[in-house]
C-alpha cells in the first residue's frame, strides 16, 4: 500500500463560516470549522477521518468535494488542483467523487424507485443511453446484495441496511475514483453494519476505489482504514497508519479518545482516561492549542503557541508540543 | 431477598383499527435492590417498549396484554394494575427515568431550576429556598462546576453532555429506588459518554440506586452492568451475568453479535455478520423462533415450536432448542 501513488492531496485547507448577526446582518465572527488541514491519499487506500461531534470532519469531507466552497486551500487531484477548476467544468468532474451519507432515509428520494434512483446519475453525467442505463441498474443492485425485483420499488419499502445498499449502488454506478464515505454505517444495527462493512470492502476491490472514510466510530475506522487522521476542532491532531495509531497514540486527545471506547473483554480492564469538560465552542476557540483545556498534559506553551502539525516518526504525524524537539 | 421490580410473563400488544399484533411476548426480568441490570437489543427489538412499559408510558394503541410488572418498595405495586393518580406517585419518587436525546426531553420554555424544582414540587414538601439549596447540591454532585449559573439557564444554552447530566440530576433528585436509562450516552460522544457512565455508576454506588440500563452497545453494558437480557424481536433470547453473556454466550443471536463486533478491528479477518435483517413486527412468525430465518442453526422444529426458555449452567437462561437434547438433531 505505501508505494501506490497519490491520488489527492489537500493542502492547509480551511473553511470558516461567517456568523451574521445584528440589525444589518454583519458578519460577526467566524466558526473556523475547518482550520488548515493537510494530507494525501494514496491510490485505493482508505483514509479515516475521526472526531467528536462538531471537529470538523463532515465540513472537511465536503469541501474537498467542493460541495461548499473552501476559504483558502488547495486540493490536488491527479494533479490538478480542484479548486481552479472553473464551477461549469467541475460539474464534468463530479462523476469521478461520490459521497455516500450517514441517513439513508434522507438522502434517497422517497418519490423515486430503485430502477430511477440509480439510472439518474447516469443520465445525468450523460454516460450512456436509457436502455444501457437500465442494464447497468440490474447489474448494480446484484452486486450491492439486493435482487432485480427491487428495482421497481420504492425506498420506504427497505430497512435501513437495504436502503443504504441502495445509496451504495447509486454511488458506485457512475465509476467514481473517489468515494466520501461521511457516517455510513452510523444508523445501522450491529448485525447489519458489519453485512454493509463488508460490501464495502469487497466493492473496493472491485472497482479499485479510494475511501474518504468519515465517521465517530473507533471501532469500524480501526477494521476499515489504513490511516487514520484524528480531528479536534477543526485541526487535525494526529495522523498515523491504523495500527501504529490504535497501538501507540502519541497526542494526549487521541489517547483519552481510545481509552474512552468500551472494551469488550471481561478479564481485562483498561486504564481509562476521562476528559474534563467539553468541545469548546468552535466560534471562540481557546488560545494556542484547541486541544488545551481538556489536555491533562497541558502546559505554558500550550497557551501561547498552536503547536505545528509535523512527522515525528515514520508517517505519524502530530501537532502536540510534547513531540516538538525545540 | 425479594426482587425490587419484577416483569412476570409480559406481552404488549398493538392495536389499529386495521390490525393488530403481539409486539413484546412473555417477558421475564427480576431486579435485585443495588443491581445494575442491562437490556441490551437492535433498534426495533423492544428494549425501549418494556422500559416504557414499567412507567406505564406507552401510547394508547399499545396495551400490556397480559403479565404484572410488580414493583416492591415498602409495599408491594402492581404497575400495570394501578390508577393513573397512583402511578404518577411512583414515577419520580420510586422510579425515575432519563431518555436518550437530553434536548428533547427538557422543556425549552423553562430554566433548570424549574425543571429540577418541579420534581420536588410535586414528592417533598419543602420550602422554596431548600428545594433550591437540594437542587445545586444535586447539579454540584453530577459535576457541574457552576450550577449556581446553570440553574437560571435554558437547556439550549448548555451542551449535549451538560444536558445529560441536568437529566440525571432531576431522576436522582428524589433518590428514587430504581433509575431506567433509556440508551442514556447514545447521542454523546465517546468522551463525553465515558465521563456519563462513570458518573452514572458513582452516584447509583452512592445512593443505592438499581439501574436498568437499555443499549445497543454491548460495550457499555459490559462497563456499567451486572446482569443482561439480549432482546430480539420482542423477546429476551438470554439472559443471565454480564460475564457469562459475553465470555459464554449460548444463543446464537448472541453468539452472533458478539462474532460481529469482536471480528472488528481484526482486519485480517473478513467481518461476521449475520445475515438478513431484523424483522419488523408484523413480518414475526406465528410458530416457531423468532430469530430462526437468520439462524445459522436452525432445524424443523425451529419453524414449528416456539422454544422455552432453557436452564443453561446454574445462572444463564436462553430461548434456543439447540439446548434440549431431544430436539436438537447434533447431539
Amino acid at each position: 500500500m505505501s508505494n501506490q501513488p497519490v491520488v489527492l492531496e489537500v493542502k492547509n485547507l480551511k473553511k470558516h463560516f461567517p456568523i451574521k448577526g445584528g440589525v444589518f446582518k454583519t458578519t460577526q465572527g467566524y466558526v473556523k470549522a475547518v482550520d488548515g488541514i493537510s494530507f494525501s491519499i494514496k491510490e485505493n487506500e482508505t483514509f479515516s477521518i475521526v472526531g467528536e461531534s462538531g471537529c470538523g470532519k463532515s465540513t472537511a469531507g465536503r469541501t474537498i468535494l467542493r460541495l461548499l466552497e473552501p476559504t483558502e486551500g488547495e486540493v490536488w487531484f491527479n494533479g490538478e488542483n480542484l479548486y481552479d477548476i472553473k464551477k461549469r467544468a467541475f460539474r464534468k468532474k463530479r462523476k469521478d467523487f461520490q459521497l455516500i451519507f450517514q441517513d439513508p432515509y434522507s438522502s434517497l428520494n422517497p418519490r423515486m424507485t430503485v430502477q430511477e434512483l440509480l439510472v439518474e446519475p447516469l443520465l445525468t453525467h450523460d454516460l450512456c443511453s436509457k436502455k444501457e442505463a437500465i442494464e447497468k441498474a440490474k447489474e448494480m443492485v446484484d452486486r450491492v446484495g439486493l435482487s432485480e425485483k427491487h428495482l421497481s420499488r420504492f425506498p420506504h419499502e427497505f430497512s435501513g441496511g437495504q436502503r443504504q445498499r441502495i445509496s451504495i449502488a447509486r454511488a458506485l454506478i457512475v465509476h467514481p475514483k473517489l468515494v466520501i464515505l461521511d457516517e455510513a454505517v452510523s444508523a445501522l444495527d450491529v448485525s447489519v453494519q458489519s453485512q454493509i462493512l463488508n460490501l464495502l470492502i469487497d466493492l473496493q476491490e472491485e472497482f479499485e476505489l479510494t475511501y474518504i472514510f468519515i465517521s465517530h466510530d473507533l471501532n469500524v475506522v480501526k477494521h476499515l482504514s489504513d490511516r487514520v487522521g484524528v480531528m479536534y476542532l477543526g485541526q487535525m491532531m494526529e495522523l498515523a497508519k491504523t495500527d501504529d495509531l490504535y497501538k501507540e497514540p502519541l497526542h494526549p486527545y487521541t489517547k483519552a479518545l481510545l481509552s474512552a471506547i468500551p472494551n469488550l473483554s471481561t478479564t481485562e480492564k483498561k486504564e481509562r482516561i476521562i476528559l474534563q469538560g467539553d468541545v469548546p465552542d468552535p466560534s471562540n476557540p481557546p488560545s494556542g492549542c484547541p486541544f488545551r483545556l481538556r489536555c491533562p498534559a497541558a502546559h505554558d506553551r500550550c497557551v501561547t503557541e498552536n503547536p505545528v502539525f509535523q512527522e515525528v516518526k515514520n508517517d505519524h504525524w502530530v501537532a502536540c508540543h510534547l513531540y516538538d524537539e525545540k | 431477598m425479594e426482587s425490587l421490580l419484577e416483569l412476570k410473563d409480559v406481552s404488549i400488544d398493538f392495536q389499529s383499527k386495521r390490525k393488530s399484533f403481539n409486539i413484546i411476548k412473555n417477558i421475564n426480568l427480576k431486579i435485585d435492590r443495588k443491581m445494575k441490570y442491562g437490556i441490551v437489543g437492535e433498534s426495533g427489538s423492544g428494549k425501549s417498549l418494556t422500559s416504557l412499559a414499567v412507567m406505564n408510558l406507552l401510547s394508547d394503541n399499545l396495551s400490556i396484554g397480559q403479565g404484572e410488572i410488580i414493583l416492591r418498595t415498602e409495599e408491594e405495586k402492581v404497575l400495570n394494575h394501578l390508577s393513573k393518580k397512583a402511578m404518577r406517585d411512583v414515577r419520580g419518587e420510586d422510579i425515575a427515568m432519563i431518555f436518550q436525546e437530553p434536548m428533547t426531553a427538557l422543556d425549552p420554555l423553562y430554566t433548570i431550576e424549574y425543571q429540577i424544582i418541579e420534581v420536588l414540587k410535586y414528592h417533598r414538601k419543602m420550602s422554596k429556598k431548600e428545594m433550591r439549596e437540594k437542587a445545586i447540591a444535586m447539579l454540584t454532585s453530577v459535576g457541574i462546576s457552576r450550577p449556581e449559573k446553570i440553574m437560571d439557564d435554558y437547556p439550549h444554552q448548555l451542551s449535549g453532555g451538560m444536558r445529560q447530566r441536568v437529566m440525571i440530576a432531576m431522576a436522582l433528585i428524589t433518590e428514587p429506588k430504581l433509575l431506567i436509562a433509556d440508551e442514556p450516552t447514545t447521542a454523546l460522544d465517546v468522551t463525553i459518554q465515558a465521563q456519563i457512565l462513570d458518573l452514572m455508576n458513582d452516584l447509583t454506588e452512592e445512593h443505592g440506586t438499581s439501574i436498568l440500563m437499555i443499549t445497543h452497545d454491548l460495550g457499555v453494558i459490559l462497563e456499567t452492568c451486572d446482569r443482561v437480557a439480549v432482546m430480539y424481536a420482542g423477546q429476551v433470547v438470554e439472559e443471565s451475568t454480564v460475564k457469562n453473556v459475553f465470555d459464554n454466550p449460548q444463543h446464537p443471536y448472541t453468539q452472533g453479535l458478539l462474532k460481529s463486533i469482536k471480528t472488528l478491528g481484526d482486519r485480517s479477518e473478513k467481518l461476521y455478520s449475520i445475515p438478513g435483517n431484523v424483522p419488523t413486527p408484523d413480518e414475526y412468525q406465528e410458530l416457531g423462533c423468532r430469530f430462526a430465518t437468520r439462524c445459522p442453526f436452525a432445524f424443523d422444529k425451529c419453524f414449528s415450536e416456539e422454544p422455552p426458555a432453557f436452564q443453561v449452567g446454574a445462572d444463564q437462561t436462553s430461548k434456543c432448542w439447540l439446548h434440549d437434547e431431544e430436539a436438537n438433531p447434533n447431539e
